[in-house]
């Protein structure tokens, strides 16, 4: 047993070394991790998945069922193909699923014990005995599921690329050549995507083709190339996979950016082409398929066509010596190849009958004396974790040859996964024996042996009137071939077996370890449907979705079912075609990322005073400020809300949502869209406002200011902004078209600053010394424009802690510069900047509710007890009708109400319920009268002891009442008692100070 | 102005604009007052740009209208052509020059480059020179408008830094 290197342009001279399970080999650039192994005399690299039986390298490509290998040197990338990820210098790879070496496997007893592992054990084994699954089933499949181990931790650079394009060409074998030259210079914007790093496919492959055009294939398809370079509007894509096949035509592609070289961290390693076209050529191909057999998964069985691409493709015969055995004419390929190295088949097996078998085939056999089966087939293979004998039946009659490796064709698929995808329709076709593409769903076709046609001479003439429907000139291709062009085959997908062994399997689906016993056995089970058929096996389900197989298992129940196979139906193709990583999937929106950020005009002010932020919505919201690297988030809370009550605190208020109105019918509109009056509202007054939904329910709340009649700014929540703006565009253009109103977000063209406490008014006349902030000149709820520097600035008196409070809004530009020209002027003062978690409190203690923590879509402002702000004189508004159901007006509706704790020591936590029980039983038995729960829960550092909002059923007449409120890890509720929720200032004298 | 980045095929830098969002009908009284106020005649086709040495004027949308001046001006300059514009009871002008950053983009790999960071179909029969669109970019809602040989890409302040970040990152990784 031993490979040979055999001359190849497409591998490069120069040797490098990787090394598999520790040790070192050498191979060249260009290599695959399996062509590598090869070179070297690797039969063994893998251990199956359920009986972890010694598998080799079966395919050349894609298509691979068994060599899956873990990549060290790429993070312990795992489940990587060997026979389609190129190797470089230093490489680290390691077999998987195997301990504590891959030629001695513990896991191995599974194949001992494979009798018992039928189709079906795990659902039939695991019922019993209850508590098993959870604590013994589960844990011991999850600990030996899967193949190799998960990867490590790392930061991929995955990115996207977005594609518009007319014509989207997959492959760059023959066909997809030919159909891109007719595209060359064509007012069509073409993407040809080919997943080797060379194109040719095919023509690489084999020796089939002689001549194109009167130039070698080489010469043909470095002419080809170099004119589609040329070219102005094709572009190549090499190294990059199509694995999906969307609606639409949209089409999702892999590169592999690093194909053959170590990865770069600081580069993108992947690229996830997501491509829209209006047509879609899939020109990828065929499959070729095996043929089941007794131990048909020892390593040293291969595809025939694998086998002869590995020759072709990178110079690597895999044997001298090799049995060849097929059901049909394309083998002669790859024997004339062998031939031409001094190689001497050990035998030719072909179950054809001798006058179906090719003339040519016969006659080198004869020439050669190699010994030749005729109507015969391979019964089984024999030998210890590799081919060692292999037993031949012909007629009654058998023949044991020694041979280490045995290549095997079952015939070719259509690769027509894509095309299933696209959700095309396909056929089952007598002559080649497998499906092909039949109708298109979308703009979708197939040319060569993609669409079935294995005849190289009818490609021309196939490619020119499927095309036609693009206006090009005709292409034309004069091919001659070392082979006849005739395929012919004959209908085989299991050969018997000689003596019935429960450890000698003819495997269906390698990949998952799936025995044609077990399709049979699945089908006696009741399970005849083939999509039963496949869940109960698990046949195809892998991630190789049993490319070279899912057509035998198909053939082989339908045997079984006596029914044509078009009578079966073929299981369905689904996304991805290869598996992706997720890294890939997610590209760039990872990490620093993972989403986008907003910041506002004084970000940086805050970063510099140690600001720890919270996210609201995108936005970054200083939380609260740390005074100290030691001071917790409860220490600076509590001193924000002590300092700014006795002296002054700013808040970055940026965020609020703020929209601008106007229009001849702006008035009616407002009136409309809030549930107050603002029909008699002064111009540059402003006014707390509700919006309702058309349920009644709390929507939004906010400032209105009102400039005049026709012109209004709304401030919204700083979440609820753009729900709000779409809102009022949907009424305008859908209820009340006939309104003349125009609206614009305007909450990014002003920073926000809201400044209160006692102090704030020396603040204000220091900051701006030419304003007059007296109550009398500049009341409540009224605001004004100023100049400031060369801009305006709005300012606005109102608060939202319940202290002396004032708005001020000015461009973004100047907004840091004002920022700290206030700091400057309040440091006298004591000012300190605050957060979001300090306002939350300070707010509580004033009794003012926060949308979506007080409120949550079942709240109406009648609950609230904010009647007053409901016009009731208003002849319409969002919700009115709603806020008259009985269901709303119902007197037991949960309603605001403040929580005090009677031992002023207990801490109210937000979230909890309200009972009247003062302890729980330990063991819940019986539903607990549930009164209600708390919405806002801080410890108030002004009253020095915990303060609750809450909704509690009836709530406005339970005022005065104990309740409990229960604790997080006790049975022990905190007694309460039910106050108004305005604990600070209820006369309003210090806001209107 | 402040470079970006530069690459090969590609140059980004960002502009100090103004900009004005106005919203209105479209009919004979608005585009008069436009004309009076700016001197300028709006664009009457729906996402048609025109554009000049000193201005960039867009139809959004069937009421709404974008004019970016690219000239350096005083503030109170903008506001007050805000003013005169909102004079017109039947219009609405919102200053938008300092809640808005702008990115010009230019270079023969510019659609490549931004075709990283948005779906958006860049060809020109799809995405006719002096025409305007409102998509996603680097998942974030941007305006873009086709100058020919470059493309002015507007965002909201607030993602400016992020939308550097991205900027950037995607060319450091080409």
């Amino acid at each position: 047993m031993s490979a040979i290197n055999n001359k190849c342009e497409y591998i490069s001279k120069n040797q490098i070394k990787i090394t598999f399970d520790g040790k070192t080999y050498s191979a060249f650039e260009g290599d695959t991790i399996a062509s590598a192994l090869l070179r070297n005399n690797i039969r063994l690299v893998g251990r199956s998945f359920k009986y972890h039986r010694p598998r080799g390298i079966y395919t050349c490509g894609i298509e691979e069922p068994n060599a899956l290998v873990q990549i060290i040197s790429e993070h312990n990338e795992p489940n990587t193909r060997a026979t389609i990820k190129r190797i470089y210098d230093g490489m680290e790879i390691t077999s998987q699923n195997r301990w504590p070496s891959l030629r001695y496997d513990f896991g191995a007893i599974n194949n001992i014990l494979s009798p018992i592992f039928s189709a079906g054990f795990y659902y039939k084994t695991f019922m019993g005995p209850k508590g098993f699954w959870k604590n013994l089933y589960e844990p011991l499949i999850r600990r030996s599921a899967g193949l190799g181990k998960p990867p490590k931790n790392f930061r991929s650079k995955s990115t996207h690329q977005y594609h518009n394009s007319d014509i989207v060409i997959i492959g760059a074998g023959l066909s997809g050549l030919a159909a891109a030259k007719k595209f060359i210079n064509t007012k069509y914007k073409v993407l040809l995507i080919e997943q080797d790093s060379y194109l040719g496919g095919v023509l690489k492959n084999s020796n089939k083709v002689k001549t194109i055009n009167g130039l070698t294939p080489q010469e043909w398809i470095s002419e080809t190339e170099e004119l589609i370079l040329n070219s102005k509007n094709i572009t190549i894509l090499k190294n990059t996979l199509v694995t999906t096949y969307n609606f639409t035509n949209h089409l999702i592609a892999l590169e592999d950016k690093f194909a053959g070289k170590k990865i770069d961290l600081n580069k993108s390693e992947l690229t996830l082409h997501k491509i829209r076209t209006s047509n879609t050529i899939i020109t990828n191909g065929h499959i070729e398929r095996f043929i089941s057999f007794r131990n048909n998964d020892l390593p040293g069985v291969m595809l025939a066509s694998s086998f002869e691409k590995y020759i072709h493709r990178y110079g690597v015969v895999p044997e001298k010596e090799p049995v060849i055995f097929t059901n049909n004419s394309s083998s002669l390929s790859l024997l004339k190849k062998l031939i031409s190295l001094g190689c001497k088949p050990k035998a030719y097996v072909d179950s054809r009958k001798k006058d179906n078998i090719e003339t040519e085939i016969k006659k080198i056999l004869k020439d050669k004396e190699i010994p030749f089966f005729s109507d015969a087939e391979i019964e089984g293979c024999d030998g210890n974790k590799k081919v060692e004998t292999i037993t031949i039946r012909q007629g009654k009659s058998f023949n044991k040859l020694k041979s280490s490796m045995l290549c095997v064709s079952g015939g070719y698929n259509p690769d027509i996964h894509l095309f299933t995808q696209s959700k095309g329709l396909v056929k089952w076709d007598k002559n080649i024996l497998s499906f092909k593409p039949d109708t298109p769903f979308q703009k979708t076709i197939t040319l060569g042996s993609t669409s079935g046609n294995y005849n190289f001479k009818k490609l021309c003439d196939e490619i020119n009137e499927k095309l036609s429907i693009f206006k090009t000139k005709k292409v034309s291709l004069d091919i001659n071939l070392n082979v006849p062009n005739k395929f012919s085959i004959k209908e085989l997908w299991e050969t018997k077996k000689k003596n019935n062994s429960n450890w000698s399997k003819s495997f269906i689906d390698l990949h998952n370890d799936v025995t044609t016993k077990d399709l049979k056995q699945a089908i006696t089970e009741g399970f005849d449907r083939i999509e039963h058929l496949k869940r109960y096996t698990t046949n195809s389900m892998g991630t190789d979705q049993g490319k070279i197989s899912s057509i035998n298992s198909l053939a082989i129940v339908s045997k079984i079912l006596k029914k044509e196979i078009s009578e079966v139906g073929t299981t369905t193709y689904r996304p991805p075609y290869a598996p992706l990583s997720f890294a890939a999937i997610a590209g760039r929106s990872t990490y620093e990322f993972y989403d986008p950020e907003r910041k506002t005009s004084i970000h940086s002010w805050h970063l510099k005073n140690n600001a720890v932020f919270e996210d609201v919505g995108q936005w970054k919201r200083p939380w609260y400020f740390k005074a100290s690297e030691n001071e917790t988030m409860h220490q600076a809370v509590q001193r924000e809300s002590k300092m700014l009550r006795e002296n002054a605190g700013i808040l970055d208020g940026s965020t609020l949502g703020k929209i601008e109105i106007k229009g001849r019918d702006a008035l009616e509109f407002m009136n409309l869209m809030y549930t107050n009056a603002f029909s008699k509202m002064k111009p540059m007054t402003s006014r707390y406002a509700m919006m309702l939904g058309e349920d009644g329910m709390i929507k939004d709340d906010g400032i209105i200011c009102k400039i005049s009649d026709q012109h209004f700014i709304a401030t919204t929540t700083s979440s609820g902004a753009p729900k709000v703006l779409a809102d009022m565009e949907e009424y305008l253009q859908t209820e009340w078209p006939h309104l003349q109103v125009y609206l614009n977000s305007i909450t990014e063209q002003f920073s926000t600053f809201n400044i209160s406490g006692p102090k704030t008014r020396e603040i204000m006349m220091k900051v701006f010394p030419d304003i007059d902030f007296s109550n009398d000149a500049f009341p409540f709820m009224t605001f004004k424009n100023f100049d400031y520097k060369e801009t305006k600035i709005r300012i606005m008196r109102a608060s939202f802690t319940g202290e002396l409070g004032y708005e001020i809004y000015i461009p973004p530009k100047f907004g840091l510069e004002l920022w700290e020209e206030i700091f400057s002027c309040g440091k006298e003062f004591n000012l300190i900047p605050y957060g979001t978690e300090t306002m939350h409190l300070l707010r509580a203690e004033k009794g003012y509710i926060v949308i979506g923590q007080e409120t949550d879509g079942t709240v109406t402002p009648i609950d609230l007890n904010y009647n007053w702000m409901i016009g009731k004189n208003k002849k319409d508004f969002i919700g009115k009708r709603s806020l008259s159901r009985p269901d709303t007006s119902r007197e037991d509706r949960k309603q605001l109400v403040g929580l005090s704790p009677i031992n002023k020591k207990d801490i109210i936590e937000e979230g909890q319920h309200i009972v009247e029980l003062n302890e729980l039983p330990k063991k819940i038995k019986n539903p607990i009268k549930y009164l209600g729960h708390v919405s806002s829960g801080y410890h108030s550092p002004n009253l020095n002891h915990s303060i609750g909002l809450a909704m509690i059923r009836g709530g406005k007449n339970l005022l005065g009442q104990k309740f409990f409120v229960t604790a997080t890890g006790k049975t022990k509720n905190i007694p309460v008692e039910i106050v108004n929720p305005v604990f600070i200032d209820p006369e309003n004298k210090r806001l209107t100070s | 102005m402040t470079n970006i980045l530069s690459i090969p095929g590609v140059k980004v830098s960002q502009k100090d604009y103004h900009q004005i969002i106005v919203r209105g009908n479209g009919l004979e009284k608005f585009n008069n007052t436009i004309e009076e106020k700016t001197s300028i005649k709006p664009p009457s086709k729906n996402l048609e740009v025109k554009y000049d040495l000193n201005y960039l004027f867009a139809k959004n949308s069937f009421d709404q209208w974008s004019l970016i001046l690219t000239e350096k001006k005083d503030h109170n300059q903008i506001l007050n052509l805000v003013s005169s514009i909102n004079t017109n009871e039947n219009m609405l002008a919102s200053d938008y020059s300092y809640g808005q950053v702008y990115f010009e983009i230019e270079g023969e790999n510019k659609d490549s480059f931004l075709n990283q960071l948005t779906h958006f179909d860049l060809r020109e029969e799809k995405f006719p020179k002096s025409t305007m669109a409102q998509t996603v970019i680097a998942r974030i809602e941007c305006s873009i408008y086709n100058l020919g040989n470059k493309y002015i890409i507007t965002c909201n302040k607030s993602f400016e830094d992020y939308f550097q970040q991205r900027l950037k990152d995607t060319a450091s990784l080409n």
